[in-house]
Order: structure tokens, then C-alpha cells, then sequence
């Protein structure tokens, strides 16, 4: 009897949640034409053999699309598929380390002022311009120029000039020195559209993408899929080896997983964790986690008391179990935080005295610094799901220690006013931030200087510790005054041992990216940041 | 002999006086014993009160305290229910979670039941404009699906359990109304209350007095149910984020946060929401039986 139930139960739950995943599919309204269209196209694939006999790949992720733009473009998601289309003068590879892509080589000058790149000879855009140095100006001038107003203008607000030196010599000229500037050039904001899109279509090229890369744009429909097909006169010979891309965004995970089990999908991303070990390995399904940049943290304010003492913040440091943390809240899925940036960050350095859980030395730190019973306080953070199970079981951690944390879960309009339209630091009600961090660049400074420099508290930037410290302030400096990769590291070994020993943050550990594939599917991959590079799709 | 004889004879006749003589109360008896499943019901939702009151002082773990070397165990001797994902012991929570549940139907409803009450003896006494202008008003919140009004009222008023209870009662208000103006509209005409008018009973006492436990039959059937469906859109609520606030061990929220492990471990859904599905069904049911019992038309 019992068990009728639980597989009437389970029946009704399936067909909810694929419910469920209609409505999302659908949710933007598509016209009816497009769905007829999409519904012929599913029905050619599911009148193929199960084993992949075309070169259509698909790909299921968790979010809708907002830009097809990289100078306007702030989400990784967005540029995971600009990136099948275009091209930067570098990228990164599969350890976020810097490599030539448009440009064969580059070199900066002593002060990290000029930049110069010699570009590869031959490559065309899609509509047929050939990519020169005077596309480079191009683009790097609309990046610079902040009457554009691009999102990503921030990046190279920082760019005095651009010279062509000659057709494939191009030289960028800062007004200031910056040594991460080859990591900003690699960053996706950096790739290159080309000048006669940009000229034809305006502000509307984050509609229209016309790039280098090895796949042509082909139809978008907002919230119901993306389509990219090969590019047959691509630079790199014999690439790509499929024939076309589709991106799906599914946004409930089950659908997600679903999709991937069906075959409907032939990679998805991200694998909810509690979900990994139900699917991998069966029915020809593969996960993939690799350590990513992205850094969970649970940021106090400095400003403010309690947090203002830095035992407080040691204490709570010492009272969260990060194994537990990761246990819990992200299926086992994350590593240990042994500095501020994650190691696959450039210049991380690990440091020594790891606040390793220890609830004896939290309450005598705690006791040392008068609050022996404890405080009441408010941990901040937004409401989706896996989001407040990590602010759940920090209110649990705390309570150890006496203190009685309240969540406030928040959408992103709220969290915007509240965090980041308070001019004043004196006036910021903000007292724990949970949240996490990925620097895209690859490069310490992005990793450190927008989270705890004293010029980066919101509206600003990311510094919701509003920790300010005049001797990191200094070495945060130094560390993007010069291009020398020696003094860079010493710059940052300094700032990362200071701020860690500060704790403005609570570390709490570093995601791992988690990429669910068919076995037949190779060669797409999450990079370290959480975009997805595929250029190398193979199908086996 | 003789004597026994006629008290024999004697005994039928007192017999048929008693039931001759039939209170209310009696007839409702009467007829609400011969409905098995509303008496089940009624049962278990005597069971509910119980567990609700007493619940929390008979768990076996406490509903906020994790366990991070037990996460998501399935059903044992240990964990009746199983363990959710920070190792909380789901029997207990969802023992105690009958409190909440409890608590949030039963006051939504007799805030509206009690408004509704009042707008709707007004409205069907008075008649002319108040009428009109309370039955329109009515008509409004009716237009609107209730979840829908109660996540506006929540966006307004923000999460958490007390305007949850509000949100409830707001949408429960306008069915009272229109149940009782019916029954005033028809107890206004009888000859009791032009008795009482005739003699110069004032309004206030007619309405209270006079008409308004006339109206009492509609009013419980309707109350009972009623239960049912505001636990059912509290939990939903809480489902939403709208609702209780976690640790809170709220059926709705319980569901909410067990849903991501749906595929893995289906037992923290499985049983909130069986806790959820049993106690609306059962106030339905109880609402049913009753309905029956007090309909005077019917008679079985």
C-alpha cells in the first residue's frame, strides 16, 4: 500500500516538474511560428538512432541570454556564447593562463604603459572584412570611450590611446600604469566585432555578433534558444568539427538534468550537486568538476561594531565548519579557501595559519573581545534556493557562538537599493554579505582590489566588508604599477597575507565548476571562471 | 406482575418522548454519526489538535539542530522520516510544523470569518448602498485568484508568517460576506425578527441576537473547509519564500527547501507533503460531513 503511494506520489512530482520546465521554455512569449519551427527540429532529432549520427550539438544552460555584445556584457553566461562567434587578441586557456589568439605575439613596455601586439596575418570576420589593426583601433577605441556607455568600459577606462603602427602592429597606450592589462585584453570583454557590423548595425550588434571565432551567429530567440553554425572558412584548419550549437536556457534543474538523460541535451551546465552522483556514469552521462576562481565568502562590516574588532571576525572565522559548509551545502563539491583567491588565480599564495574550525578558540575569542553571550545581526545575500541554504547553515554556525544571525533574502532590485545606492560607508546597514566572487580576468588584481581596496566600497565596487587598510591599500597599488611579473607577485604575496590575517571575510571555500556531458561529446569545457569554451567540440 | 406489566408497556411511550424531543444539537448528532469518513476526519483532526499542542514537548530531536554527519538519510528506526539536508530530523519538524500549520489556518480564517460575518449581516440587513458598496467590494477580491492576492499583499506588506495570516484572511472575507447576507436576507423576512422590530428592539441587538445564529450553519461548514484551503495556500506561500522563514519548520518551506534533492532523497518532500495533503483533505472531508449534517433538506 505504502509503496502504491510513494510511486503515485513520485508520478505526480515527475509530471509537475516537467510542468514546470514547459513553462520556462515558453515563458517569453515566442511566437507560435518559432515553437512550430523548434518542435520540427525536435522531432528530426528524435527520429535518429539515440547514438549521435549528426554533428548538432546542444547545449542546456541555466540561464537566459542577455547580450550577444561583449563590450556590454556583464554576465559569464552571455559570453560563454560570444565566445563560439568572437575572438580577443589573447584568451585563456584551460588554467585561466594567458595565450595568443588574434595576435601571435605582444610584449609591454617596463612601465606598463604601451602595449604592443603583433596580430596574425589572413584571419577575415564572417561578413568578409579582414581582421587588421585598424579593426583592433576600432574596437578598442568604442571600449574606451565612454560617451559608448558600455558596461565594460570600466575595464579600459584606463586605455589613453590606440596607434597603428602598421597593418598587423597595433599599439595600446595607457595614462597610467597597469600590469594586468594583458589579463584585461584576455578577459571576453576584449573580444573583437567586426568594424563593419559595428558600423552597419549600431547598438544593435548585441543582436547581430559578427566575429572571427569558429562558429557563425545564425537565430536567437530570447528565452528559447540561441543557434550558432559552423564557420567554413575558419583561420585554425580543420576546426570546427561540428556543425552547429544550440543553446537552450533551462532554468529548473530537474529539466536541466532531464534533458541530459533523454539525450536531449548533449552538455549541460551547471550539474546541481546533490544531482552528480545520481548521473554520473549512467547511461552514457559524464560530469566533470574541476576547481574554479569563484570564491564563496561571508563578508562583515568593518565599519561597523561588532565587526569593527577584528577578534569578532577571527572568531566567526574559527566557529563556521568548512567542511561541513561544503558537505552541505554543496554536495562535497568545493575546495578548501586558503588565501583571499582561489590558487587558480594568478600570483595566489597560500598562507599558513588556516582558520581551521575550532569552536573553543571562536568562544575565547569572542570572550576577549566582550561578547561573551554573543549579538544579534542580519546576514544579506539574494533568494535563490541554493543561496539560502548557504545563509541557513551560516545562521546555524553562528549560533554556536551566541550569535543570532536573521537572513534577509533579497531580490536583486532590493539588494541594488540597499547595498549599492548608500553614498555614505557611516549610513550602510549592511552587516554580513554572503555571497561569492569570480575575477575574470584570471588575475589577482581583479580578485582583490574591487572586494577590499578602501576606494572600492559600494556604490563604487564590491567592497561589502568596507574594509579599508592603508598598508594593503599601498601594496594593491604597487601590484598593478608595473608589468614585472616578480614585483607583481611580491606585491600580492604581501596584500593577500594582510587581508587574510585582517579578515573582513569569512573564507569559506572555492566552487568547483560542475559540466554534465554525453560520453561521445569532447572538447567543451567549463573554464575556471564558469564560462564554457568549445571551440575543440569534437564528437566521438 | 401487574405493576412490572405496565411499566413494561410504560417504557416504549417514555422512549418515544425522548426522541420526540429533538434539540438541534441531536438532530445534528443524529445525522453526522451515520458519515463514516467525516467521523475519520474528524478523528484525525482531533489527532492534529493534539499533536499541536502537545508536539513540541514530545519530539525526539530538537527541530533546529543540525547534524552534518547524518544529511539526508532515509527512513530508519533512528529517524522515522528521515533526515534533511543538514541532518535535521524530519519526523520532528514535521511534528511540530502541525503548530504553525494549525495556527496560521485557524486564525486566517476566524479573522475573515469574523469580518466577513460582520460586512455580511450589515450589508443584508441594511440593503440599499451599503449593500451595494460592500457586495462590489466583495466582488473585487473575488475577481482576483486568492494566491495571486495574497503574493500582492505579501509584496507589499513583505514575508513572513503574520501577513501571511493577513493575506489569508483578506481572501477569505469576501465568501463569509456573501454567506451570511444570503441567510440575513432570508431571517430578516421571518416573523420573529418583525416581532422583535415591532417591539423596539434596536438594529444592533436584531442583527446579533436574532440573525446571526441563524446563520451559523453556513458559516461552520464553510469555516471548516476553509481550514483546509488556508493551510494549503500558508504552506504555499512559504513554498514561494513569502511565508515562514527558514529555520521555521514549516511544511510549505520544508517542501521548498527539499526540492532540489527531489531525485536523490524524495523522502524531505515526501513527507511535509503528505503532512500537508492529509490535513487538507481531512478538513474537506470534515466540511463535507458536516455540510450534510446541517443541511436540513437532507435527511437520511
Amino acid at each position: 500500500m505504502f509503496k502504491k503511494v510513494f510511486v503515485l506520489f513520485l508520478v505526480m512530482a515527475l509530471v509537475v516538474s516537467s510542468l514546470v520546465g514547459c513553462g520556462n521554455k515558453t515563458d517569453t512569449g515566442a511566437a507560435s511560428q518559432e515553437q512550430k519551427q523548434e518542435a520540427t527540429e525536435k522531432t528530426q532529432d528524435e527520429s535518429k538512432t539515440p547514438a549521435k549520427d549528426n554533428k548538432d550539438i546542444v547545449i542546456a544552460v541555466a540561464d537566459t541570454f542577455i547580450s550577444m555584445d561583449p563590450h556590454d556584457t556583464n554576465d559569464t553566461l552571455s559570453y560563454s556564447a560570444q565566445k563560439t562567434m568572437m575572438q580577443g587578441l589573447v584568451g585563456f586557456d584551460k588554467e585561466m593562463n594567458v595565450i595568443p589568439v588574434l595576435a601571435e605575439s605582444y610584449e609591454a613596455n617596463e612601465d606598463a604603459t604601451e602595449f604592443t601586439f603583433k596580430l596574425r596575418k589572413g584571419i577575415k570576420f564572417h561578413d568578409g572584412t579582414d581582421f587588421n589593426a585598424q579593426a583592433v583601433k576600432v574596437n578598442i577605441d568604442r571600449l574606451a570611450n565612454p560617451e559608448n556607455k558600455l558596461k565594460r568600459h570600466s575595464l579600459f577606462a584606463i586605455v589613453d590611446h590606440t596607434e597603428v603602427i602598421d597593418d598587423y602592429t597595433v599599439k595600446v597606450v595607457l595614462k597610467e600604469p597597469f600590469g594586468a592589462m594583458i589579463n584585461t585584453f584576455a578577459h571576453p570583454a576584449a573580444m573583437m566585432h567586426s568594424p563593419k557590423a559595428l558600423e552597419e548595425f549600431g547598438k544593435e550588434v548585441s543582436r547581430n555578433p559578427v566575429g572571427t571565432g569558429p562558429f557563425v551567429f545564425k537565430e536567437w530567440i530570447s528565452g528559447t534558444y540561441l543557434k550558432v553554425v559552423k564557420n567554413e572558412n575558419y583561420w585554425k584548419p580543420d576546426y570546427p568539427k561540428v556543425d552547429s550549437i544550440t543553446f537552450k536556457p533551462v532554468k529548473e534543474n530537474g529539466s536541466r538534468i532531464a534533458m541530459l538523460q533523454t539525450k536531449e541535451a548533449d552538455f549541460i551546465y551547471p550539474v546541481p550537486a546533490e544531482q552528480i552522483e545520481a548521473i554520473n556514469g549512467k547511461d552514457g552521462v559524464i560530469v566533470e568538476t574541476k576547481p574554479s576562481i569563484i570564491v564563496r565568502y561571508l563578508a562583515m562590516n568593518c565599519n561597523k561594531k561588532p565587526f569593527n574588532d577584528v577578534r569578532v571576525r577571527k572568531a566567526i572565522n574559527y566557529a563556521i565548519n568548512k567542511e561541513a559548509f561544503a558537505k552541505v551545502v554543496y554536495g562535497g563539491y568545493m575546495e578548501k579557501m586558503d588565501s583571499i583567491i582561489a590558487p587558480n588565480t594568478q600570483f595566489y599564495s597560500k598562507q599558513e595559519n588556516t582558520y581551521d574550525f575550532n569552536l573553543e578558540k571562536a568562544k575565547e575569542l569572542m570572550k576577549e573581545a566582550g561578547y561573551e553571550n554573543g549579538f544579534e545581526t542580519e546576514i544579506w545575500s539574494n533568494n535563490s534556493s541554493g543561496t539560502i541554504k548557504g545563509m541557513e547553515f551560516l545562521q546555524q554556525q553562528l549560533a554556536q557562538i551566541g550569535i543570532k544571525a536573521n537572513l534577509v533574502p533579497m531580490e536583486s532590485g532590493t539588494r541594488l537599493e540597499r547595498i549599492w545606492t548608500v553614498e555614505n560607508p557611516e549610513d550602510a546597514e549592511l552587516q554580513m554579505y554572503y555571497g561569492g566572487w569570480s575575477p575574470s580576468t584570471g588575475d589577482a588584481d581583479w580578485g582583490i582590489r574591487p572586494l577590499f581596496a578602501g576606494e572600492s566600497f559600494p556604490p563604487n565596487s564590491y567592497n561589502t566588508a568596507y574594509y579599508n587598510n592603508e598598508e594593503a591599500n599601498k601594496w594593491i597599488k604597487k601590484g598593478i604599477a608595473t608589468a614585472d611579473n616578480e614585483e607583481r607577485r611580491e606585491a600580492y604575496e604581501k596584500v593577500q597575507e594582510i587581508i587574510w590575517n585582517d579578515a573582513p571575510w569569512a573564507f569559506l571555500g572555492v566552487n568547483l565548476t560542475m559540466g554534465g556531458r554525453q560520453e561521445y561529446l569532447e572538447g567543451v569545457y567549463l573554464l575556471p571562471d564558469g564560462s564554457l569554451s568549445v571551440e575543440d567540440a569534437e564528437i566521438k | 406482575m401487574s405493576q412490572r406489566t405496565v411499566r413494561e408497556v410504560a417504557k416504549p411511550n417514555e422512549n418515544e418522548k425522548m426522541e420526540d424531543i429533538r434539540t438541534p444539537f441531536s438532530e445534528f448528532w443524529r445525522k453526522f454519526k451515520k458519515q463514516k469518513t467525516a467521523i475519520v476526519a474528524a478523528l484525525f483532526i482531533c489527532l492534529f489538535f493534539i499533536t499541536a499542542i502537545i508536539g513540541p514537548y514530545i519530539v525526539p530531536y530538537d527541530v533546529a539542530e543540525p547534524d552534518y554527519d547524518h544529511i539526508l538519510e532515509g527512513p530508519s528506526s533512528k529517524h522515522w522520516f528521515g533526515t534533511d539536508a543538514y541532518g535535521r530530523d524530519i519526523f520532528s519538524r514535521v511534528i511540530v510544523g502541525a503548530r504553525i500549520s494549525l495556527a496560521v489556518g485557524l486564525s486566517s480564517v476566524l479573522v475573515g470569518a469574523i469580518l466577513g460575518s460582520i460586512l455580511g449581516l450589515i450589508s443584508g440587513y441594511y440593503g440599499g448602498w451599503i449593500d451595494n458598496v460592500i457586495m462590489r467590494i466583495a466582488d473585487v477580491l473575488f475577481a482576483f485568484p486568492g494566491i495571486i492576492l495574497a503574493i500582492g499583499i505579501i509584496a507589499i506588506l513583505g514575508p513572513g508568517l503574520y501577513n501571511v495570516v493577513f493575506a489569508v484572511a483578506i481572501f477569505s472575507t469576501p465568501m463569509f460576506a456573501r454567506i451570511v447576507r444570503g441567510s440575513t436576507l432570508a431571517i430578516k423576512e421571518t416573523v420573529y425578527v418583525e416581532a422583535a422590530k415591532s417591539i423596539g428592539t434596536k438594529d444592533k441587538r436584531i442583527m446579533f441576537k436574532h440573525i446571526l445564529p441563524g446563520t451559523f450553519s453556513g458559516i461552520i461548514v464553510y469555516f471548516t473547509m476553509r481550514i483546509g484551503t488556508s493551510i494549503l495556500t500558508a504552506s504555499s506561500l512559504s513554498f514561494l519564500g513569502m511565508g515562514a522563514q527558514p529555520p521555521t519548520p514549516e511544511w510549505g518551506a520544508m517542501l521548498s527547501s527539499g526540492r532540489d534533492y527531489l531525485g536523490v532523497a524524495s523522502h524531505i518532500t515526501f513527507f511535509p507533503g503528505m503532512a500537508i495533503f492529509v490535513t487538507v483533505l481531512a478538513f474537506n472531508l470534515l466540511g463535507d460531513g458536516l455540510r450534510d449534517a446541517l443541511d436540513p433538506k437532507i435527511d437520511n
